[in-house]
């Protein structure tokens, strides 16, 4: 139950378990006889100081994503062994080369070409490659297959340290700061559970609001006939490095705001002024390094970290009270997103699935007060288990995904908790090594639970078998929609969905934008029908698929205005083709093991953002608006008639709820990206948005498609804004 | 008179049902970010339907190298590669703009109709497509 020493402690932990490595042979996932393969014939095309320079700049600068044993996590691909010689083994040194220098790190400041050539050296090395006598160069293009096996030299894995503990960039390892301002919250109130079930109308006690999810805030100062007057109040600049991607907490005028590098800060919410900060760490970036919500409970502000522990701070001065472990991080597992509390229980998921293990995936419960374990619900049906003949006999090993990287929302009424379950890994069933039949329960679902047990009410799985990484693992929204008990979400496919939350039955759906996946979508069930070719599916085979990994809909959540009984959903316009990648179902391999390439939708006039409100009650469209710029923070719509959101070209805006008429706009620091809100402080209403860089396919795809959209490579901050004199 | 009021009627229809002008905007073709240095670019076409002609004509700019032919395909939906129609001269140069017409069968020019065609600009570092868009018409006559 208590959290390891942090900081140079867990630099020890990790050189051991490496050292373990060493002793015990090739990475995980390669065969003895491939390890102990003759090296490649092909002279070297670096040298060992390039490799060994790479190795530290390769530490510093992308095992936060790739990890320190290259092995790969979520959308940063595996850089040694079978994995990767198959998907660069058939491709040239400059292509890996080539392919680093002008893509990583995805959206932080480029690297130098010196450190691009040693860390393209450092994984032929990695790989088998041997070092000759002429360096790297740009230039230099020789099949990867012919100077790398995939196989680890015992040298090279001796000679791979620990990710360094600092953020990146920086030189050696840095512990995390801990408390390193102290303070305590004025006139603090414990937050009760019939506080979670009401909100105050000022605060902001949990992601996305309330209970059912619906990123509204009741405030109605702040209106469409004077949002033309809102100016900026106060900015705080944060933690650099990683993706941020956060929603503050507000109670009682003070601002929990979750940073990059594991840590909270307390915040006057109408100055501004520093009240504490605990920076738990781990003090580096890990898997994708965001963190998108807190949780508050009685007197206590819970922080899901990065390298998957849970955290419990006294809210008043921000002291450790207790630290539970998750999952094993050196496993690979992550969190991106905090708890939800239900009746004393913090609900928590997981992310990083994706390597072949005895562990799978699951959602779990603790206790508030204590962090005992209540519960767990495992995401991944295994044999034996409903659900578990769906795999196609696979091991229950080789079950992998299954992710819920997204906190689900809670129904008092009917007392359940909605989760969205990410897809199954590898994405695509060629690679996966399961049929296009196969439904690989009880991934690409929406599931209930029983809060106080974890016991599943029932299950609908939208995408059976899902295919292209189109993930339907986002927000469930609970809206009651003239007579019907409804749970909203909407996916990566840009298919609205509305089920009756009793049962998981289908009301209907909507589609919100052009699709060109599925030739069918049956109207009494949902049942979706794959295009032929994306069924017929092969290795190493192109597909095409309108809406790309970008969405659709992501992350980037829907808001529910009940004033117009309209739903505000972000949406992007993208496509990709995607090609499936081999992937050895070895033990400690793992991933998502395909190829993308990127293109505007047809029929958008390369219009990547869109915002669309649809009426719940019918599911048609209200009103829509486009721009070239992707939205990239959730929607979040006001008693005073208005929507906000910010895009990736800095604008941060004000629509009007009924039109979609923009009312005011200003552009911040850099791209606009998280959870805005609304609270207030000393009886004002302010509207607060943070900016940030970094994250998966919404970053990834607009750079490819759309470079022409510049923004500053730092700039993390959370923005407060007001109406009126100060 | 009863034939020429037939040949009326048919001509009328076929005007009638000939689909009018299209648009595409003409963007990079799918690419990962290591390919931007080969693929990049912007551009727009027009084409016209007449009988079985298909005029084609529209701009480039930003290309990475020269353009060397532009190519019509027909898709079995917007998004997905397709068989070729034909294929006439670019302008070349890595901005520029061109013009030329293509044949269609009957099924391609309802293929047309229906927004299945692209049109397709090649250029010397991007020979297998650099800018692609389905000729689709324009937004309020879809």
């Amino acid at each position: 139950m208590t959290r390891r020493h942090l900081g140079y402690g867990w630099i020890t932990l990790v050189a051991a378990g490496l050292g373990l490595a060493i002793v015990s042979g090739p990475l995980p996932g390669l065969s003895a006889d491939a390890a102990g393969a003759a090296q490649a014939p092909t002279p070297g095309i670096f040298t060992a100081a390039q490799a060994t320079a790479g190795r530290d700049a390769y530490q510093t600068r992308c095992a936060s994503c790739h990890l320190a044993d290259l092995g790969g996590s979520n959308e940063a691909a595996p850089l040694a062994g079978s994995a990767f010689m198959n998907a660069w083994g058939a491709r040239s040194s400059r292509e890996l080369y080539d392919y680093i220098r002008t893509g990583m790190p995805p959206g932080g400041p480029p690297l130098g070409e010196n450190e691009y050539l040693s860390i393209t050296a450092f994984i032929l090395q990695t790989n088998g490659a041997r070092a000759g006598t002429s360096p790297l160069a740009a230039t230099t293009a020789v099949p990867i297959g012919s100077v790398a096996t995939g196989a680890t030299p015992a040298r090279a894995q001796a000679s791979t340290p620990a990710a360094p503990a600092g953020p990146p960039g920086a030189a050696g390892p840095a512990p995390a700061r801990g408390l390193y301002a102290e303070g305590e919250v004025p006139r603090f109130t414990p937050v009760t559970d019939q506080m979670l079930r009401t909100p105050p109308a000022g605060d902001w006690l949990m992601a996305r609001r309330n209970y059912q999810a619906w990123s509204h805030s009741p405030l109605d100062e702040i209106t469409t006939r004077n949002v033309g007057s809102l100016r900026l109040a106060w900015a705080w600049n944060m933690n650099e490095g990683g993706s941020n991607q956060p929603m503050p907490l507000v109670h009682d005028g003070v601002v929990y705001l979750t940073n990059t590098m594991n840590e909270v800060q307390a915040l006057d919410g109408a100055t501004g002024e520093l009240i504490w900060a605990n920076q738990v760490g781990p003090n580096r970036v890990v898997a994708p390094g965001s963190m998108r919500n807190l949780a508050i409970f009685n007197d206590k502000i819970y922080l899901a970290t990065t390298d998957a522990h849970l955290v419990a701070l006294d809210a008043r001065t921000g002291r450790k009270v207790w630290d539970t472990t998750i999952a094993d991080a050196a496993k690979g597992f992550s969190l991106a997103s905090g708890p939800i509390v239900v009746k004393g229980k913090l609900i928590q998921g997981l992310q990083s699935c994706t390597r072949y293990q005895a562990e799978r995936c699951f959602i779990s419960a603790y206790d508030a007060e204590t962090g005992a374990l209540v519960w767990k619900f495992h995401t991944v049906a295994h044999n034996g288990e409903p659900g578990g003949d769906s795999w196609n006999n696979l091991p229950n090993t080789m079950r992998k995904g299954g992710e819920t990287w997204i906190v689900g929302s809670y129904d008092p009424d009917v007392d359940l908790t909605f989760w969205g379950i990410a897809q199954a890994k590898p994405w695509m069933p060629v690679s996966r090594g399961t049929r296009a039949f196969d439904a690989a329960q009880h991934t690409s679902s929406t599931v209930a639970l029983n809060p106080d047990t974890g016991a599943l009410a029932w299950r609908f799985q939208h995408l059976p078998g899902e295919t292209l990484d189109l993930d339907e693992v986002f927000e469930r929204v609970v809206v009651d929609a003239g007579s019907e008990k409804a749970l909203f979400t909407i996916g990566k496919s840009g298919i609205l969905w509305k089920l009756d939350r009793r049962t998981g039955a289908l009301l209907d759906f909507a589609e919100t934008l052009f699709q060109n996946v599925y030739s069918d979508i049956d109207r009494k069930t949902g049942r979706v029908t794959y295009r032929a070719d994306i069924l017929e599916q092969k290795l190493d085979q192109w597909i095409p698929s309108c809406p790309s990994t970008e969405g659709g809909h992501n992350w980037q959540a829907m808001s529910y205005h009940p004033g117009t009984q309209s739903l505000v959903i972000p949406l992007s316009q993208s496509c990709m083709e995607i090609a499936a990648r081999k992937m050895e179902q070895v033990p400690g391999q793992g991933g998502t093991s395909a190829a993308r390439r990127f293109f505007e939708m047809p029929g958008s006039d390369g219009n990547i953002g869109k915002l669309a409100a649809y009426d719940v009650r019918t599911l048609k469209e209200l009103w829509s608006v486009e721009q070239r710029a992707p939205y990239l923070t959730a929607a979040l719509t006001t008693g005073g008639g208005l929507v906000f959101i910010g895009d990736l070209d800095r604008y941060f805006r004000a629509y009007d709820v009924t039109t979609g008429k923009v009312l005011w706009q200003t552009r911040l620091g850099t791209s606009v990206q998280g959870f805005p809100v609304s609270f207030t402080a000393g009886g004002k209403q302010y509207i607060a948005v943070t900016t940030g860089l970094g994250g998966g396919s919404p970053r990834v795809v607009p750079r490819t498609i759309a470079p022409e959209i510049r923004h500053p490579q730092t700039g993390h901050a959370l923005y407060v804004f007001e109406v009126g004199d100060r | 008179m009863q034939l020429s009021i037939l040949v009326v009627s048919l001509a009328l229809a076929a005007v009638q049902a000939a689909p009018g002008p299209m648009r595409a905007r003409l963007a990079p073709v799918p690419i990962d970010l290591s390919m931007q240095e080969a693929i990049a670019g912007l551009g727009a076409a027009t084409a016209t339907l007449a009988g079985t002609s298909l005029a084609v004509e529209g701009t480039y700019k930003g290309l990475k190298s020269p353009a060397t032919a532009v190519r019509v395909y027909d898709s079995p939906k917007p998004g997905i590669r397709g068989t070729l129609v034909g294929e006439f001269p670019s302008g070349g140069g890595t901005s520029g703009a061109f013009k030329g017409s293509v044949t269609l069968t009957r099924e391609q020019a309802a293929a047309y109709g229906k927004g299945l065609l692209y049109v397709q600009v090649h250029s010397e570092k991007a020979p297998d497509g650099n800018l692609w868009g389905w000729l689709t018409a324009p937004r309020g006559q879809r």
